[in-house]
């Protein structure tokens, strides 16, 4: 992998605390020697927060997509009747 | 990160276990929610929300699927409706002043504006990063779904992919300045 891939990978491991006792050590070093390194690892975590924006808004989706296959569905006839009496 | 997520790799497979966790517990929170004056619509919502919940708490590892998944469901939505419950009447409390509102949206407009142009750009990578730092899907699995030949193609592929947007996040805040803390 590319020098700026393996710097991803590393920020990675760092942020999710799945590297080597040893490698932390030395992320740790880099970090204070390195200031630009501390900024890529702010961006990254932004990047963190945006991916799980994203993926909550497509499992709501993919949930929504149930709820109307059950309420705009034939099939599920029954089970809607059985809701919606509730709200009568 | 190293749970496996039981849900199923596709959005099909999970679409069709939440179809079946709607039939196990919707009624009974429905019910509960009708009991409390709620209607259909925010039944809805909470029971959604909570589902969201759910599939959080079953990925990071925190509970076991298909263990009481009707008794998880609607402890979640209890809570979730009691929260609502306290927010409207906090709401109502503001004497018609939304001040406080308005730094809240303004800071959702940017990070809005910028997932729409990720979105625009660059799905495929949102969805290869999801699969991997919010399904938790094994590695192997997401080789298989996104076709790439191996592990570790599917594994360079991730980090291509971060970069890319964390390069975007980067260049856009210039844009959205507000997005930026």
């Amino acid at each position: 992998m590319r020098t700026s891939l393996n710097e991803i990978k590393r920020i990675d491991e760092h942020v999710f605390g799945s590297g080597t006792p040893a490698d932390a050590v030395l992320f740790d070093a880099m970090l204070i020697l390195n200031p630009t390194l501390a900024e890529q690892v702010r961006w990254q975590k932004k990047a963190y927060a945006i991916i799980a924006e994203y993926s909550r808004k497509r499992l709501k989706a993919e949930i929504a997509s149930a709820h109307n296959q059950l309420f705009l569905n034939r099939k599920h006839r029954t089970f809607r009747e059985r809701i919606l009496r509730l709200f009568k | 990160m190293t749970h496996q997520n039981s849900f199923g790799n596709t959005a099909a497979k999970r679409e069709q276990l939440f179809i079946s966790l709607y039939k196990k517990a919707f009624p009974a929170v429905a019910k509960y929610i009708s009991k409390k004056g709620g209607n259909f619509d925010e039944a809805k919502d909470v029971f959604q929300d909570a589902l969201v919940i759910y599939y959080e708490k079953v990925i990071n590892g925190s509970i076991i699927l298909n263990t009481n998944e009707q008794g998880y469901l609607m402890g979640i939505a209890k809570h979730l409706w009691a929260k609502k419950f306290k927010e409207n009447i906090k709401n109502t409390a503001l004497d018609g002043s939304d001040a406080c509102f308005v730094e809240a949206d303004d800071i959702t407009l940017a990070s809005a504006k910028l997932m729409h142009y990720l979105e625009t750009t660059g799905q495929k990578c949102l969805d290869i990063l999801r699969a991997f730092y919010y399904d938790n899907l094994p590695v192997t699995k997401i080789a298989e779904v996104f076709g790439y030949s191996g592990v570790r193609s599917a594994t360079v592929q991730k980090y291509k992919c971060m970069e890319k947007v964390r390069e975007t996040i980067k260049e856009r805040s210039l844009a959205y300045e507000d997005f930026i803390e």
